[in-house]
């Protein structure tokens, strides 16, 4: 499963796509099960380029009823800092933060597909 | 300290104005991300995981407090209350919004601060020795220097392209505390035989993937001569350095391909052929800038202080506190005292507004109205009295900024890694948060003494795991936060590159392993000695057994 996400182009914040609108939280983002609407919805995003920055997609996983970015480097920007827990996503320390959290330790990094480079 | 003139305040009013009109360009969809891109970057402004990321050049490390209660505003009104000094003596603000940055850079203009060449392949923020004008040990006041060198790099049209970012330091005193080699230019002022004072000239200095440390291509050069110089190795480097590979572009890669003798062979022709009246700093100017450094006015104090003394011998804490964090100053009865920002369990190099405020007050109280930002990621007040650090001691402790751990094992230099930065591999932050908590008990580290941990979250060693006594890089291994151990790196006059340990490890062996160095070293220690002439003396091999013996 594959989620877009890209980063506001105002605020800089990571958002998530859904339908053709940006949400905030990771699971609010809408999940791809094919490659081929990721890819047209990938295709829509970066026509929105007043919208967001370098929109990507990421793979994300079923860990125990929740779904999770693949890569910790998602899960962190899913989350925010790890040095600064009221920072970030995290801070509303919903039931969807804390499983995403829970997971953050033991992640692999094999989910990064288009890494932004400057 | 060096105050912006009419003509600096003009061109960061007109480049604050000229991002603002680039930024709404963007904004409107009339410019594309790849056309704004370099464009905020030439300002400063990066895209982080996060948010965007401002970073602001703090010129030689030297703040007024003006403006650093101007940072901790910027940080309280456009971030979340806290800024993130670097190991460059920048500051950086993690989560600021691009609709807000002009605004910011107007705020910060109003200081004399900016953003300009924090970012881009020009020539960067200088940096000089945090202890300028206050150490009994140097020859000049090397800001004078780093400020003629500010002036001329800042939009150099020759040099606003290079093949890659350009990074100059200067010291003055015979003690390295600004990490000269590890930069692209080094410059050491001294003073000849004859009372002249005279650079030696060290390039091709580097950290990231390829580490070299600066070589010397001229021992003595005229300081009058300093700018016509720079001009003659910028040209050569902006000539002859590589542009085709990204990590073959930086002028350590020519300096060693060329070798450090044919190099400075081509320096000096080219310097040869440079009319040095224009580029060479007048006498005028030259005392123009040294008029704005001119040291401060010392009210006689007694070398000994009673007051100090006595707040010694009533309170171990504040003994050490002494010890650890206050230094000689060149005038009898004052100190040099050290802020560390590394409190067990913190960032390293944070510091929030109301602590930026708290070393505002007490450096316009007690240290002459300034404030100096260590490569080490730590602040300095340069003037205090010793008659008046149990006063500023006692505040800084108020405001968790009294940690006496300086160049401790809990003096840990992280860059911000994972956490926040889009080129890292790994988490640095949270390793030395771990290694910090381990070790925070201060009476323990101390008896293992003076012991550099520097992490890097990245090949690029921002970190500067290089040049840690421990150095600690972050690795992908196989899609896992893994880290990478080395040792034996030093920074100062006894430069070295540290050398890897052995195969890597997961973050959370990290602290165990740490622990099991420490407990080599004693274990082997002679008088005196240091980790890292431990580690020089015995060669990696006992603390490879040890750590990996415990690792299987």
């Amino acid at each position: 499963m594959k989620v877009l996400t890209a980063n506001s182009l105002t605020t800089g914040e990571v958002v998530f796509w859904n339908a053709g609108r940006w949400a905030v939280a990771f699971n609010d983002g809408q999940r791809f099960d094919g490659d081929e609407d990721a890819a047209g919805a990938l295709t829509a995003a970066e026509d929105q380029p007043r919208m967001v920055v370098a929109p990507y997609l990421i793979d994300v996983e079923d860990m125990d009823g929740h779904w999770v970015p693949v890569a910790y480097r998602e899960r962190l920007r899913a989350l925010g800092p790890s040095n600064h827990p009221q920072h970030g996503k995290q801070a509303d320390g919903d039931a969807d933060v804390q499983a995403l959290a829970a997971v953050t330790s033991s992640a692999r990094s094999t989910g990064r597909i288009k890494l932004i480079r400057r | 300290m060096y105050r912006y003139d009419d003509l600096d305040r003009q061109m960061l009013t007109d480049r604050s104005n000229e991002f603002r009109h680039q930024a709404a360009r963007r904004l409107s969809g009339e410019i594309t991300e790849d056309q704004f891109k370099p464009l905020r970057l030439m300002n400063g402004l990066y895209l982080q995981l996060h948010a965007y990321m401002l970073r602001v050049a703090i010129p030689f490390g030297t703040l007024s407090t003006a403006q650093l209660r101007r940072l901790a505003w910027v940080a309280t009104t456009y971030d979340k209350g806290y800024g993130h000094f670097t190991t460059r003596t920048n500051v950086q603000l993690h989560w600021i919004k691009l609709r807000d940055a002009p605004d910011i850079l107007d705020a910060l203009a109003e200081v004399g601060l900016h953003a300009i060449q924090t970012s881009g392949n020009c020539i960067r923020n200088v940096t000089a020795d945090p202890y300028a004008g206050a150490t009994a040990d140097e020859v000049d006041d090397p800001r004078v220097w780093a400020e003629a060198i500010r002036e001329w790099s800042t939009v150099h049209p020759e040099f606003s392209y290079l093949p890659r970012k350009f990074k100059i330091a200067v010291t003055a005193a015979e003690k390295d505390r600004a990490a000269i080699r590890s930069y692209d230019i080094g410059l050491h002022l001294r003073r000849t035989r004859d009372g002249e004072l005279s650079f030696e000239v060290m390039a091709g200095g580097g950290q990231g993937r390829t580490p070299y440390l600066a070589k010397t291509i001229r021992e003595h050069l005229p300081a009058s001569r300093l700018l016509s110089y720079l001009d003659a190795i910028l040209r050569v480097y902006n000539r002859a350095g590589r542009r085709d590979n990204i990590h073959k572009a930086r002028i350590k890669i020519l300096v060693n391909s060329l070798g450090v003798e044919e190099f400075a062979r081509q320096v000096e022709a080219e310097w040869a052929q440079i009319e040095a009246a224009e580029v060479d700093l007048p006498d005028t100017e030259l005392a123009r800038i040294r008029a704005a450094f001119q040291p401060q006015v010392f009210d006689p104090q007694p070398a000994v202080s009673p007051v100090f003394e006595a707040a010694k011998a009533a309170d171990p804490e504040f003994a050490r506190f002494a010890r650890r964090n206050v230094h000689p100053h060149k005038v009898p009865g004052y100190a040099i005292l050290d802020i560390s920002l590394k409190a067990p369990g913190e960032t390293p190099g944070d510091a929030s507004s109301a602590q930026m405020e708290t070393v505002a007050d007490l450096a316009d109280a007690y240290s002459q109205g300034e404030v100096r930002v260590n490569y080490t990621q730590n602040l300095v007040l340069p003037h205090v009295k010793l008659a008046d650090v149990p006063a500023v001691y006692a505040r800084l402790k108020e405001a968790r900024l009294a940690t006496a751990n300086i160049d401790l094992i809990t003096d840990i230099i992280a860059c911000p890694g994972l956490d926040y930065c889009t080129l890292a591999n790994a988490r640095a932050i949270p390793v030395a948060q771990a290694i910090a908590k381990r070790f925070a008990d201060p009476e323990r580290a101390e008896a293992i003494g003076e012991l550099g941990i520097k992490i890097s979250g990245c090949i690029n060693a921002c970190g500067h795991h290089h040049l840690g006594a421990i150095g600690i890089l972050g690795v992908d291994k196989k899609g896992e936060e893994y880290y990478q151990l080395s040792l034996g790196g030093s920074a100062g006059a006894d430069a070295e590159l540290a050398r890897i340990l052995g195969p890597a490890m997961s973050g959370q062996s990290i602290p165990d392993a740490i622990e099991t160095l420490v407990e080599t070293y004693l274990a082997h220690r002679q008088d005196g000695e240091r980790f890292l002439d431990t580690v020089r003396r015995t060669g990696l091999q006992p603390f490879k057994e040890a750590v990996y013996a415990v690792a299987d």
